[in-house]
């Protein structure tokens, strides 16, 4: 991978030094909402998100299909027009921010032309950004591997592949934001850690970075803020190590001990657990026995001394995350 | 930088390539039309009879050559709408190029190679003894052609709009085909087939590109004033625009 610091441009220079401005809000979404359709029948695809974002954070907009995250990040970068609030991106409107490159993204629809080679589709994205963003052709063939397949048509590209060219036409124009929506989406693993490699370079170069995704691991792994959204709206934000203590507690299960008279001994244990800090929604079950618990170690270790066995730890999956963010 | 129309040379140049490379355009939009000509126009024996201010063959070369310029103009037009309205639309949203560089664009692209199909024919016209009273009617039959042909762009991007990208392409060409048999084009029609072909969208554009030659004398006999002609391709152009108008409407609709 080539680093970021021998290839810096004047833009990302600026960038470091806007870091400097902790204050720097270069994203700013005020009463967003998108609604498809009309009276009874109407999607609200988004329905209401107040978001800021400040100059070289890392966000990650993570949330199930049909979340609103698309259609967030399209209003985002003026693609999409929003029924009613405000997008203002790097002090723009959203659309002249995107034309002017200040602002690019890799979208999950956004098509190439089959019969385009490689090099062809990244030179025609760049030239109409101007002559520096064609000048930096080359090394954004080398930064996202690309140099090998530079002669290759689109159409002979894997999923992954063509998701690299979308990458780099998203590099090409220099953005100070940079919005990925399931930038991963048909990776293999190597091409995935090669990927976020190089995001994270750019992160530290002082690149914004937004990234939608519905994967859990790639929002701890990287983001350092977390947006959730659900249904249309956002049900927490907060710094990702934060939100994952909450949502830390796994589900332990394990089959009760019931053999002979032991019946009151089940009923203590069950209680004793219920009574524990951390450990919450105690389900019995017949005589399989389920909890939630933060630490699930100790919890676990309680229910084997016990005599309890057939135990079982799972990790919460995101659907289990939603639903206790949206239960209350 | 925001209001003058940008057009980028790269992109020129890889749309031209991309037509070159393409199988499909060159079979129909330079192939066939030399072919036809080389067939109905060249091989003939009544090629070389006189009619007009010039010989049969070409009368046959123009006709062929006016098909080809409509239908690349078409095509391109076509395909450049569906593919702005697919995700490719979406990554040139995020440039600085507007609506107005990209018609600009695609439209260069469009001549260009209405040209090169136009070139294509009457090349082979004069090798194969095309012949014309003087040498500017032969320029003058090309710039007609190109220019009226121009309404064949503003159709296909009208089809191009409207209809989804899996039609839009197919619907394009079968119709050119099917406009240049009822338009006079590729056989002289008589009769009540000569009498339906007045009202086809390509009847005025190719009688018109041949005017230099014939000045409205048909090869049956008849003449066609100049104004009916002018008629036919004032009212198509109206169509057209107005199905460009629906198409821009209905694809803004479903996004």
């Amino acid at each position: 991978m080539t680093t970021a610091t021998d290839t810096r441009s004047p833009a990302a220079t600026a960038r470091m030094r806007g870091t400097t401005d902790a204050s720097d809000t270069v994203i700013a979404l005020d009463g967003l909402r998108r609604h498809y359709g009309l009276g009874d029948r109407a999607v609200k695809a988004v329905d209401g998100v107040d978001l800021s974002i400040r100059r070289g954070e890392v966000v990650a907009l993570l949330g199930p299909n049909g979340a609103g995250k698309t259609t967030t990040l399209d209003m985002l970068l003026g693609l999409t027009d929003p029924s009613s609030g405000t997008v203002t991106v790097l002090g723009q409107k959203a659309a002249q921010a995107a034309a002017s490159g200040r602002i690019a993204a890799v979208l999950q629809t956004g098509g190439l032309l089959s019969d385009l080679t490689v090099r062809e589709t990244i030179e025609v994205i760049a030239s109409l950004h101007g002559r520096d963003a064609l000048a930096r052709v080359p090394d954004v063939l080398a930064r996202t591997d690309l140099d090998a397949l530079a002669r290759r048509r689109i159409s002979k590209c894997s999923g992954g592949e063509q998701q690299r060219v979308k990458f780099a036409l998203a590099l090409v124009a220099d953005p100070d934001i940079l919005v990925l929506d399931e930038p991963t989406a048909g990776m293999d693993v190597t091409a995935r850690r090669h990927f976020w490699d190089v995001m994270r370079a750019d992160a530290d170069a002082g690149r914004t970075i937004v990234f939608a995704t519905h994967y859990l691991e790639e929002a701890e792994q990287f983001a350092r803020r977390t947006v959730v959204m659900h249904r249309g709206r956002v049900v927490a934000d907060a710094p990702t190590a934060q939100l994952r203590a909450g949502l830390g507690a796994r589900i332990v299960s394990a089959t009760l001990p019931m053999a002979g008279s032991s019946h009151e001994a089940a009923d203590a244990l069950v209680a004793r657990l219920a009574a524990t800090d951390g450990i919450s929604d105690v389900r019995v079950d017949a005589d399989r026995l389920s909890l939630r618990a933060t630490d699930s170690d100790a919890a676990a270790s309680t229910l084997l001394a016990s005599g309890a066995h057939d135990l079982e730890i799972a990790a919460p999956t995101l659907e289990t995350a939603f639903t206790a963010l949206t239960e209350d | 930088m925001s209001h003058s129309i940008t057009i980028s040379p790269t992109m020129l140049r890889v749309e031209a390539l991309r037509q070159l490379r393409n199988p499909y355009t060159l079979a129909f939009t330079l192939g066939m039309p030399v072919a036809m000509y080389l067939l109905f126009g060249a091989s003939m024996g009544y090629g070389s009879l006189s009619a007009g201010n010039g010989n049969v063959a070409f009368y046959v070369m123009v006709s062929m050559a006016a098909y080809g310029a409509a239908v690349a103009m078409s095509s391109i037009t076509s395909l450049a709408a569906t593919e702005a309205k697919q995700g490719w639309g979406r990554q040139l949203a995020m440039t600085p190029l507007r609506t107005a560089g990209y018609a600009a664009t695609k439209l260069i692209n469009a001549v260009s190679f209405a040209a090169l199909a136009v070139a294509a024919v009457f090349a082979a016209g004069l090798a194969t003894g095309a012949e014309a009273t003087d040498a500017w009617r032969w320029f003058a039959c090309a710039g007609i052609m190109l220019g009226l042909g121009l309404m064949f762009g503003l159709y296909g991007l009208g089809v191009g709009l409207f209809f989804n990208s899996d039609t839009a392409a197919a619907l394009a060409s079968i119709s050119m085909t099917f406009f240049a048999f009822f338009g006079n084009v590729f056989m002289p029609l008589d009769g009540a087939m000569l009498a339906i072909a007045h009202f086809t969208p390509m009847y005025g554009f190719v009688a018109l590109s041949r005017w230099p030659l014939t000045e409205g004398t048909l090869t049956t006999g008849q003449t066609d004033p100049l104004w009916m002609l002018l008629l036919n391709v004032a009212a198509w152009l109206l169509v057209f625009a107005a199905l460009v108008a629906v198409g821009v409407k209905r694809s803004r609709s479903r996004r």
